[in-house]
């Protein structure tokens, strides 16, 4: 417990601390969004002809598309012609070859904490074996802007037949997987950022782990948005083949600058028969300014289908940065007897808005899934939680717990509860628990006369209504996790 | 007949409801009822007032303090149309009212009637309302409570086709207490649409049971707003759905800014009947108040599988046991109604359903 403390000390004491940008001399697409644009992010990526097709068919798509506005944002409008969508580090690195990556963007991952060299570690953990080298290993893929820079440990990732790649690699290398699933759990037109994602997605990561393995380290995506002006699309795409199982950890940070960027992402999980995915995102886009001037829109789709037997998806996040998020981490429960869950912990401070929840489709029989949502608002901000249970017809004995629960720091933010149950299966057990409450003066009270100050009490108190979601990160993500709530309360007390 | 302008289902407020059974409803052919409005009055002292086709039929009814104004219209899809002609509740201070039953006889086609309830400080009524017949009848009422004034209000639907559609705007003054229970056990579909704009100190019950069947649909979609501080409400709604039918409950309470230690409290529960029905619910909070007491509860599902079994295990047939066990889950919601004769009526109503249904 002391270390717990003595770190949201610490935590308390900063504010964003990887708002800082690089100069790093980059390409860029032209500013806007034609057809054009498209053709040039295909060619860039040096893609074969029905990948252009199919990003062509999103764009015309999205052209006759509206923006939704159904969500509990307030979204100003999003002149889609005055981005980039194309940014990539003009040294580009040679693939598999860690020692030809820009030194700059190597020391940005460096500042941020995330090991791009092997024998590194992410930071805040330290357990080596008897050799020295770290015990708990995770392979990176780390994108910078539009591009992929560097993936780690492929060799011994191949040696147990994962394929761990950025996603245009993967492209030209396993054009075949790509095609069988690109699109398949989020189809091109789902929503309008979907679509615009499938038009002009830059880069991400693909994962394939074959029939009976199980991946020997975890797996993670860093996102890191650089140049201003930029849009960020990413696609990332997994596929457990049967029996396998595999940990993902994505995160991301970008700069602090005072225009708002978009970040449009679209994530597809595909589990086969007894395959389990553990996806789990530490959310620190940067939130803008006490203000709410500037921060990151995230506006993305993630959906995993669970098409096999007995299959399994599990969806973690801790979403504390973003201006505006816009995110529904949802299971398509297909296969008798897959299993969903979803725990998130969605902070909200200073002017952030954050519309995010779940959707767990009940299609198969005996289909389970359980959501645990924590929300804690402060400053002038806004939560909602946004869920959705849906049981079909031939759906038997399915079985859903959800529970919600919201925190509220200020008089002058709101918490919101939007769940939609809707049931046509009898045989359905389906429970919704949901509660809104403040920190009591009791145990403020109980935390000050043990020798917390009012801070270190919240961030303690905090700690601990988020403890259901945060016990489900991995090690390496939790304490990053805990710090974070820590940092995005910052002077909401008092 | 002039083509229905009506909500689209892609508007959020009205994702659930039967818009095409609306349409449906406007045109079934006109056809005298078989159905005497006097069996439809309770035995109660008070006014009795007879609506036919939207229309207050004045030689049937005894007006006592109500009267017959123009009432305005809401500002709702629905509610607007019924501008025009309708009826008024209006009681001074610290007056009491005998109970005021309306019957609403529908012989097809499209109605629509406009009301208002308004009470005056510390003034007490209470209202019980029936739907029969066939048609879509369209009402709005608009209610105001003084300091301190009190509204029972019981509603049961029980018309044999069509539909029934009803919008209500309540506001409630200081300390005022708002308590309204509905039914729905007749053949036609329902929606109940409302928003309830509570003050300070006030007391709200807002609830009741859809029971459906066969292609039934019927929703309500309640919206609460505590505006001042120190509220109370309870939404308290059952839903049991048989056949094809759909039941769908949509209740939601907003805690202003300054209204702080608000207590609102949400219990939504749906039982399907054959796997064919479906059950939708929505409880939402929507909260800006920092301290306050919000929790919702809502849950889906069948008979408890182990409760039938005891029942059956101590003799009782397997049909008898369900409907003790249905009958119980729409009893809670029928408590809440005062007066003995109107529970025992409305629990007849439920009885009789579950009856036919079962």
């Amino acid at each position: 417990m002391a270390t717990k403390n003595a770190e949201a000390y610490a935590a308390i004491s900063k504010t964003y601390e990887w708002g800082f940008h690089s100069d790093i001399e980059q390409d860029f697409a032209p500013k806007g969004l034609s057809e054009d644009t498209v053709r040039y992010i295909s060619a860039k990526k040096q893609e074969p002809e029905w990948m252009l097709e199919w990003r062509l068919k999103a764009f015309r798509l999205w052209q006759t598309m509206e923006a939704p506005d159904w969500s509990k944002l307030n979204v100003p409008p999003i002149d889609y012609q005055d981005a980039y969508y194309y940014a990539e580090p003009k040294a580009k690195p040679k693939l598999g070859s860690l020692d030809e990556v820009d030194p700059e963007i190597l020391r940005v991952y460096e500042k941020l904490g995330i090991p791009i060299a092997e024998q590194k570690m992410l930071a805040g953990v330290e357990d080596l074996d008897d050799s020295g080298q770290p015990k708990r290993r995770v392979a990176v893929d780390a994108v910078f802007d539009s591009v992929s820079v560097a993936t780690t440990f492929r060799k011994e990732l191949e040696a147990a037949g994962v394929i761990f790649r950025s996603i245009s690699e993967a492209i030209r290398e396993y054009p075949d997987l790509v095609r069988k699933w690109l699109g398949k759990v989020v189809p091109q037109r789902d929503n309008y950022f979907a679509t615009l994602n499938s038009a002009v997605f830059s880069d991400g990561t693909f994962v394939y782990i074959p029939e009976g393995v199980r991946c020997p380290m975890e797996l993670s995506t860093y996102f890191r948005i650089n140049a201003e002006n930029t849009g960020q699309f990413e696609r990332t795409l997994i596929v457990a083949d049967k029996g396998s199982y595999v940990s993902y950890l994505e995160g991301c940070t970008a700069p602090m600058r005072d225009e708002n960027q978009l970040h449009a992402a679209v994530v597809e999980l595909v589990a086969m028969d007894d395959a389990e995915i553990k996806y789990s995102t530490v959310q620190n886009w940067y939130p803008g300014d006490e203000n709410g001037v500037g921060g990151i829109y995230n506006f993305v789709t993630k959906r995993a289908l669970c098409q096999g037997r007995n299959s399994k998806v599990s969806w973690t996040q801790v979403e504390t940065g973003s201006a505006i998020t816009w995110k529904y981490p949802s299971c398509v429960l297909a296969g008798e007897g897959s299993v969903g869950e979803f725990y998130s912990v969605a902070v909200t401070n200073n002017r952030q808005q954050a519309d995010t929840g779940t959707k767990m489709i009940h299609l198969g029989k005996n289909t389970r899934s359980t959501i645990v949502s924590k929300g804690i608002s402060a400053g002038r901000s806004d939560n909602t939680y946004r869920g959705l249970v849906r049981v079909a017809p031939t759906a038997e004995g399915v079985r859903n717990f959800t529970q919600c629960d919201s925190l509220l720091l200020s008089d002058q933010c709101g918490a919101h509860t939007v769940p939609y149950i809707e049931v046509r299966n009898p045989s359905a057990q389906i429970e919704h628990e949901a509660t809104t409450s403040k920190i009591s003066e009791d145990q403020m009270f109980y935390a000050q006369s043990r020798g917390l100050d009012a801070e270190a009490a919240v961030a303690l108190i905090v700690n601990g209504f988020a403890r259901e979601v945060l016990q489900q990160l991995p090690m390496e993500f939790a304490v990053e996790a805990q710090k974070l709530l820590g940092i995005s309360l910052e002077g909401s007390v008092g | 007949m002039s083509v229905l302008e009506l909500p689209s289902t892609r508007e959020e407020a009205w994702r659930y409801a039967d818009v095409a059974g609306i349409a449906t409803a406007a045109a079934l052919p006109r056809d005298a009822t078989a159905i005497d409005p006097a069996s439809l009055f309770l035995d109660l002292p008070g006014a009795r007032i007879l609506i036919r086709d939207g229309i207050v039929d004045e030689s049937a009814s005894d007006l006592g303090r109500v009267r017959l104004t123009h009432v305005a219209a809401a500002e709702h899809a629905l509610g607007r149309r019924t501008a025009g002609p309708g009826w008024s509740l209006r009681l001074a201070e610290d007056a009491a009212a005998d109970p005021v039953q309306v019957v609403h006889l529908a012989t097809g086609g499209a109605n629509h009637l406009a009301s208002e309830i308004v009470l005056a400080d510390d003034a007490t009524a209470t209202v019980v309302e029936t739907y029969a017949g066939a048609g879509w009848s369209n009402r709005a009422l608009s209610v105001k409570l003084g300091r301190a004034a009190r509204l029972m209000r019981s509603v049961r639907f029980l018309q044999s086709a069509g539909f029934q559609s009803l919008r209500e705007d309540a506001e409630l003054g200081q300390g005022a207490s708002l308590v309204t229970t509905f039914l729905g056990a007749g053949h036609a579909g329902s929606r109940i649409d409302a928003q309830l704009i509570a003050g300070e100190g006030t007391y709200t019950e807002y609830g009741g049971a859809l029971l459906t069947a066969d292609e039934q649909r019927q929703e309500c979609a309640v919206r609460l707003r505590h505006a001042e501080p120190n509220g109370q409400s309870h939404q308290l709604w059952r839903a049991v759905a048989a056949d094809r039918s759909a039941a769908s409950l949509a209740a939601a309470v907003e805690v202003a800014r300054h209204a702080q230690k608000t207590d609102g409290e949400q219990s939504l529960r749906g039982l399907l009947l054959h796997r064919t029905a479906t059950v939708n619910l929505k409880p939402e909070l929507e909260i800006f108040a920092d301290d306050v007491k919000c929790a919702h509860g809502a849950t889906v599902g069948e008979l408890d599988a182990r409760a039938l079994f005891y029942m059956q295990s101590r003799g009782i047939p397997r049909a008898k046991a369900q409907a003790l066990l249905t009958r119980a889950f729409v009893a809670d919601a029928l408590d809440r109604i005062g007066l003995d004769e109107v529970r025992e009526a409305f629990v007849a109503d439920a009885d009789a359903w579950l009856e036919r249904v079962l």
